[in-house]
């Protein structure tokens, strides 16, 4: 029977994509990996459009589209890596006046989080300045907005020099949580959006940084220069800007800009 | 050449040393075990070995930071033992390291030990060599390609090695920062030309270290045949 299964299924492996409908497909920062999902499957009942998400470090997704990565939208987790985009040519500012800024369409939200069953005290600033914090997780600053924003944070309380030797760098924010959530560091500075996650409010608690900390985490969207769908492009940008989704933003830890 | 470079340089050349060391240590006995031993539960024991190349990396080193984490049994113990804990440290990327690359070790001894001629085998044990004896006498010389084999395959995949590095690391210069993780940072970090230098001299010391090691093991073969 397997030789005959084999040559009946075997051909239909190489078929099957020419089949399917090319969906729209997004570059979307490590961030919006607990938010983005059913945002798209919402925008699939309002519009029909199918899109699929891929979820990356924003300094990723962006060699991988100045390289030709077959993506429609880039959803940053900044306004950095877009704009390097726009200025190569790889992508367009999406917006009918024609400037070349990326479209703010969320900004993010720093927290300190750490475990609930930590033998340390419950995350705040003093937490950041107790002695007994020996790892602290962070994203790496070099390339990671909420990285970069958590190094401008310890610099901002005048802690980073005397923490710098306990900081322990994480890929993304999602790893610097993982550090923290097998409790090999103790307490990570990471986003909301991740501390919101029904795994990490399970296992932990986490603290507001204030904002006047650190420079505002924009986080900004732009169409892929080469994409053939550029009408369901601009439809999902629109979507994300609409006062339902930026309600849904919010409660999922990014601040709205509408 | 910067000085970061230089450190990472040394570091994954000692990281590579030690866990070859190491798995050299744990691989001959092992695939000796598996070649010479009866018993269908040796079928398992090299499927088990086998296992680290089917996990992704840094899955991998996601549940190496979970074991070796204060929050398992095993983990505490480990960090009271050494008086630190693993993740984070020199030590952690060892661990990691030599399960990572079991079975690029294992594997090759098994294959080598596998083709050596039972009849010298069995003439070895009738007279009177005992396993210790039979696999350094018998089974280690006459399948010397494949020890160099394990040898050059576990020491370039410890050097080349990255998700587990990634994940158990925690990207500490001089202590975790290796290499291969720098080259991922300027890749990252769009400095491509700084990535260039990295990863020409990783190829270098890869060829170096290799058209060397062949070298030897081409000579003594010629005296060998002589």
């Amino acid at each position: 029977m397997s030789k005959q299964f084999f040559t009946a299924v075997f051909p239909l492996l190489f078929l099957a994509p020419l089949c399917a409908q090319e969906p729209l497909r997004v570059a979307a920062a490590a961030d919006l990996e607990p938010v983005l999902p059913s945002i798209l499957v919402q925008f699939e009942k309002n519009t029909g459009i199918h899109a699929e998400a891929t979820f990356q470090s924003s300094a990723t997704l962006t060699t991988q589209i100045q390289n030709g990565a077959p993506f429609d939208v880039f959803l940053s987790a900044d306004l950095g890596f877009p704009k390097r985009l726009i200025d190569a040519g790889f992508a367009d500012a999406a917006d009918s006046g024609g400037s070349n800024t990326p479209i703010t369409y969320a900004r993010g939200t720093l927290v300190l989080w750490a475990r609930k069953d930590s033998s340390l005290p419950k995350p705040s600033l003093d937490l950041l300045r107790d002695p007994r914090l020996k790892r602290l997780a962070i994203a790496n600053p070099d390339r990671a907005p909420y990285g970069r924003a958590a190094v401008a944070a310890l610099n901002g309380l005048k802690l980073y020099d005397t923490l710098k030797p306990n900081l322990v760098t994480a890929e993304n924010i999602a790893q610097a949580a993982q550090f923290v959530d097998t409790a090999n560091a103790d307490a990570g500075l990471i986003s909301l959006t991740s501390a919101l996650t029904p795994r990490l409010s399970a296992d932990g608690s986490y603290f507001i940084i204030p904002r006047d900390l650190y420079p505002p985490i924009e986080q900004g969207a732009v169409i892929v220069s080469n994409t053939k769908q550029r009408d369901a492009a601009h439809k999902l940008l629109d979507f994300l800007l609409s006062p339902a989704i930026q309600a849904e933003l919010a409660k999922s830890g990014l601040t709205p800009v509408k | 050449m910067t000085a970061m470079d230089w450190q990472a340089f040394a570091l994954s050349l000692r990281l590579a040393t030690v866990t070859t060391a190491i798995l050299l240590a744990i691989a001959v006995p092992l695939a000796s075990l598996i070649v010479l031993g009866r018993g269908r539960w040796l079928a398992a024991v090299e499927a088990l070995a086998t296992l680290p190349m089917v996990l992704p990396p840094t899955v991998l080193g996601f549940f190496l930071l979970v074991l070796l984490g204060p929050r398992t049994a095993f983990g505490r113990g480990i960090s009271a033992v050494l008086g630190h804990p693993l993740a984070f440290s020199f030590d952690g990327l060892v661990v990691g390291s030599v399960i990572y690359s079991l079975p690029f070790a294992v594997q090759p001894l098994v294959a080598g030990f596998s083709s050596v001629d039972t009849a010298l085998v069995d003439a070895a044990r009738l007279l009177g060599a005992g396993p210790v004896r039979l696999v350094s006498s018998v089974l280690i010389p006459l399948a010397r390609r494949s020890v160099l084999a394990a040898i050059v395959l576990s020491f370039l995949h410890t050097v080349g090695e990255f998700g587990v590095v990634l994940m158990l690391g925690g990207d500490i210069p001089g202590a975790t920062r290796t290499l291969s993780i720098v080259l991922y940072d300027q890749v990252e970090s769009f400095d491509y030309t700084a990535a260039g230098h990295t990863a020409l001299l990783l190829l270098g010391l890869s060829v170096l270290a290799l058209a060397l090691i062949y070298s030897k093991t081409r000579n003594r073969g010629a005296v060998d045949r002589a």
